[in-house]
């Protein structure tokens, strides 16, 4: 973020994408309403208001996850993250984020900044998020208790660090899949999707 | 200024001498001789008056020039007085001076020293200075040190202002989610009275009603066991009178006895002499399905007789139309194993012919090869030849000129020979004619190698020749072969293509269902990725140990186990309220429900059950009235018409007391003996009545098998007894 005024480095794209995440998954919580309401709090981010979680523990998990998350950006051995979010009654899988992360892996060897400005990277940023948010409107209502996970694809050479552990892929039954806009630091493209359990009555 | 004015004064004058010294031209002199002497006067009157002037002026510039001076004498004497004066007065001014220097000197020498005490104390101050400086110095870094630890503290002191702000907002959450817990627990906890409450209403109104079930039930037992008394009795009348009826159709009955005896053997003979001519016939049907059997089976060995004849006729005909001696299908078997050898052997002569074909491409190809480079060569050759002839017309050309020149050579020679004969050249000249005739040796040499060579190309290229016709004889033939060859194979060559164009439109087929099944599979593939697969050679999927999923199905897990516990617990409760309950709850149930805690008020349902429960009551109440006047009616009714008076005395066991008996004691016991049936059968039990109705048993009971006639028997002996007077 310091040195990106004309281009952008690896390190500061593996940021720039980290806090993506952050601010994404904090919203689709607060659309999907996995967290209630009144435990977010209202902040400008992207040049549009955003929510933000003020529950002390999920702060806590979105920031182990987070800053992990960008040493592996940072390496680009990671593939894939996910937000499960599973139905505590049954223990069914009901919907499905999936980012998928393109790395370039060359620039681990070429150090030179790549010709993008924040500014661009950001309106893109800002347009995936919304649409995060419109995604409400198609996707069937969450009407019992549920919670959320996180999976991360890595590269199989990948070190399993401490408190983390293998997971399944946490795959829907019978699922829709809904494709949305992706975004590119010139260095990682992640491209965003969501699939749903497809109900009867659709 | 006088001066020059008087330069030119007398330069003026020098210039108007010299012009009145000159002579006067004569011509004036001549033609004015008058006038001029009078001008001439008027001039020199007028000169002398000038020079007059001209003295008295200067005499008076000469007295104002005298004043002049004197008064710049004496301008002199006052400029040198003053002079003077000025002088002294600079000379008292110089001692001034130099008293002033003095005393400036000495006030130097007092400043000098003064500076050097200056100095001194500059030093000192300066010592003292370096001292306050390291002191300042000393001061400024504890000063540092100070701010060094000031804004540590401030910074702690910030860092512990957030940390009581977060601990203040985590407070106020704690604060808040403990009251709304407590709002939910007194909400829980009044929702656990009233269920409370409710179920202790339930449960006084369930005994109640157990209670009521189980009088309700004994009546029914009771009723369905009077019910079943009933029924018997009504069995038994309807005994009775078929006994009686029977009775009095014993003797037509025996007779008839009789005659159906008489029947019955005769019936059996007859059945007897039935089923011998039943199994007869069963006998003839057996056969007779026996030879239809046959008969189907001829005429189906007949047809099949048939076919076989026309089938062997054909081979018949095939073989003659043949030729080949096929009689039965093993000679057919056997032609056909020699035409497949025969096809084999061909196959082999196939490929031979078909290598040999090959080779003999190859050598084609080889000896076409040859044959170019023959062709080539002859050429070459060719081209030498032509070169040789050519050299050799030339060499002939030259052979002539040769010789034509030997012959001028010898004429000449021969010229001179017969001029010479006298001369002296003639040694010269048989050495230059010898020189000559060597040459000429040499080039008629040179000639013949040069024919040699000539023919000895020739011959070459003449054997060149015969080669490139056996060459192409060769060729020739080679091709005739092959041509032959390819006729023979072109059929077998085209079966070859159209077998391997269809094989390659059989690949092309399969590599576009391949393509497709390969984009299908591409899609699924992406279809997978979409829904989440992944490869998991390449991939591993991982998360956090402790992600909210796992945390809040934990907390579910306690949460449930939780509930479980108080369910158990509530269950225990009700349990020991129930053991305990039934007694309170009977003596008074408002008290005993305080007294243990709980207070349900009396719902509608449980009213409607009360109420219910009552009517239940009532009805019972009145079917026992009812059912008790019944059996009453039906028992003396019973016992009139019967004679008999039936007690159940245990369980399946009835006492029959007859109307007619001679001791209160005389009666009968029967038992009921259960068996498949609804009634099951009685027997007679023996008692000290009934060891005196010995005869009465045999006959009625048996021999006869009836209880009613029995009984009918009794009563009418015991009738016949009382009433014999």
């Amino acid at each position: 973020m310091t040195s990106t005024l004309k281009g952008i480095t690896l390190k500061g794209s593996a940021e720039l994408v980290a806090e993506f995440f952050s601010f994404g998954i904090n919203s689709i919580l607060y659309q999907r309403g996995i967290y209630p309401p009144e435990s977010f709090s209202r902040v400008t981010q992207y040049d549009m208001s955003l929510q933000l979680t003020t529950d002390d523990k999920l702060k806590n998990y979105l920031a182990n996850v987070v800053s992990q998350l960008k040493e592996w950006l940072f390496d680009c051995t990671v593939q894939k993250l996910v937000l499960v979010i599973t139905c505590l009654e049954t223990n069914e899988v009901l919907e499905r984020w999936q980012f998928d992360i393109e790395c370039d892996k060359s620039a681990k060897e070429i150090s030179a900044p790549r010709e993008k400005s924040i500014k661009t990277i950001q309106d893109e940023i800002r347009s995936v998020i919304r649409q995060i948010t419109a995604t409400v409107t198609f996707l069937p209502l969450l009407e019992i208790a549920c919670a959320f996970d996180l999976l991360v694809y890595t590269d199989k050479e990948q070190m399993v660090p401490d408190k983390w552990e293998e997971s399944g892929p946490q795959i829907i039954n019978q699922s829709e899949e809904v494709r949305l806009r992706s975004f590119t630091t010139s260095i990682h493209k992640v491209n965003s999707m969501v699939a749903y359990k497809r109900t009867d009555s659709a | 200024m006088d001066i020059e004015d008087n330069t030119t004064v007398f330069a003026t004058l020098k210039s108007f001498n010299s012009f009145l010294s000159c002579p006067e031209p004569p011509k004036r002199h001549s033609d004015q001789p008058a006038g001029s002497a009078n001008l001439q006067i008027n001039y020199k009157r007028n000169m002398e008056l000038l020079d007059a002037a001209e003295r008295v002026q200067s005499k008076s510039q000469y007295i104002k020039l005298d004043q002049e001076k004197k008064q710049m004498e004496l301008s002199h004497k006052r400029a040198r007085f003053e002079l003077e004066k000025v002088a002294t007065d600079s000379a008292q001014d110089l001692e001034r001076e130099v008293d002033r220097n003095q005393d400036l000197l000495g006030r130097i020498k007092r400043l000098e020293e003064k500076e050097e005490d200056a100095a001194k104390s500059l030093s000192e101050q300066l010592g003292n200075n370096r001292v306050l400086r390291k002191n300042l110095d000393d001061l400024n870094k504890k000063v540092e040190e100070r701010d060094v630890s000031l804004n540590t503290a401030n910074q702690t002191i910030s860092g512990l202002k957030d940390e009581i702000r977060e601990l203040k907002q985590t407070v106020q959450n704690q604060d808040c989610t403990i009251s709304t817990k407590n709002l939910e627990n007194q909400s829980l906890q009044e929702q656990l009275d009233l269920q409370r409450r409710r179920y202790q209403q339930v449960s006084q109104l369930c005994q109640s009603l157990q209670s009521a079930q189980s009088s309700c039930s004994e009546h029914v037992i009771k009723i369905k066991e009077l019910e079943r008394r009933l029924s018997l009795q009504e069995q038994d009348i309807a005994l009775v009178k078929t006994m009686r009826s029977e009775v009095a159709r014993v003797q037509d009955l025996d007779k008839e006895v009789r005659r159906l005896r008489d029947d019955n053997a005769y019936l059996r003979e007859s059945r007897e002499n039935s089923s011998l001519l039943k199994e007869e016939v069963e006998g003839l049907r057996r056969k007779l399905e026996r030879m239809e059997k046959t008969k189907e089976d001829l005429v189906n060995s007949e047809l099949e007789k048939e076919r076989l004849i026309e089938k062997l006729q054909a081979w018949e005909i095939l073989g003659q139309s043949t030729g080949l001696n096929i009689r039965k299908p093993e000679d057919l078997s056997r032609e056909v194993i020699q035409i497949q050898q025969r096809e084999i052997a061909l196959k082999e002569q196939n490929y031979t012919l078909s290598s040999r074909v090959r080779s003999v491409d190859r050598s084609q190809s080889q000896l076409q090869g040859e044959a170019s480079q023959q062709r080539s060569k002859a050429l070459e050759e060719q081209k030498k030849r032509e070169t040789q002839d050519a050299l050799v017309r030339r060499l002939q050309k030259r052979v002539l000129l040769l010789t034509k020149e030997r012959d001028g050579m010898r004429s000449i020679l021969e010229s001179y020979d017969c001029e010479l004969s006298h001369t002296e050249y003639s040694p010269q000249l048989s050495k230059r004619l010898r020189e000559a005739e060597d040459i000429l040796q040499k080039t008629q040499s040179h000639y013949e190698e040069m024919e040699a060579q000539l023919t000895k190309a020739q011959e070459e290229t003449g054997t060149l020749k015969l080669q490139l016709q056996t060459v192409e004889l060769e060729l020739e033939s080679v091709r005739k072969q092959q041509s032959s060859v390819a006729e023979s194979n072109w059929a077998m060559v085209k079966e070859e293509v159209s077998l391997l164009r269809l094989k390659i439109e059989d690949v092309e087929g399969e590599r576009q269902r391949l393509e497709e099944q390969n984009n299908i599979l591409e899609m699924r593939l992406e279809r997978h990725s979409l829904q989440g697969d992944y490869d998991p050679v390449k991939t591993r999927v991982l998360h956090l140990k402790m992600n909210p999923t796992n945390v809040a199905k934990q907390q579910r897990q306690q949460e449930t186990e939780a509930l479980r516990e108080e369910v158990t617990r509530l269950r225990e409760h009700l349990r020991s309220l129930k053991d305990a309950g039934p007694l309170a709850l009977q003596d008074n149930p408002h008290t005993g429900i305080r007294g243990l805690g709980l207070s349900l008020p009396p719902s509608q349902e449980v009213l409607d059950l009360r109420k219910q429960m009552e009517s239940l009551e009532m009805r019972n109440q009145r079917l026992k009235e009812v059912f008790q006047r019944k059996i009453q009616e039906f028992r003396t009714v019973c016992y009139v018409l019967t004679g008999y008076q039936i007690d159940v005395t245990t369980e399946t066991q009835y006492r029959l007391s007859s109307v007619y008996a001679e001791h209160m004691d005389d009666s009968l016991l029967f038992k009921k003996v259960p068996q498949c049936g609804s009634c099951g059968i009685m027997q007679l039990m023996e008692t000290e009545f009934s060891k005196t109705l010995g005869e009465m048993v045999a006959l009625h009971l048996h021999h006869q098998k009836s209880i009613p006639a029995f009984l009918s028997a009794l009563t009418l002996d015991l009738f016949s007894r009382q009433t014999t007077f």
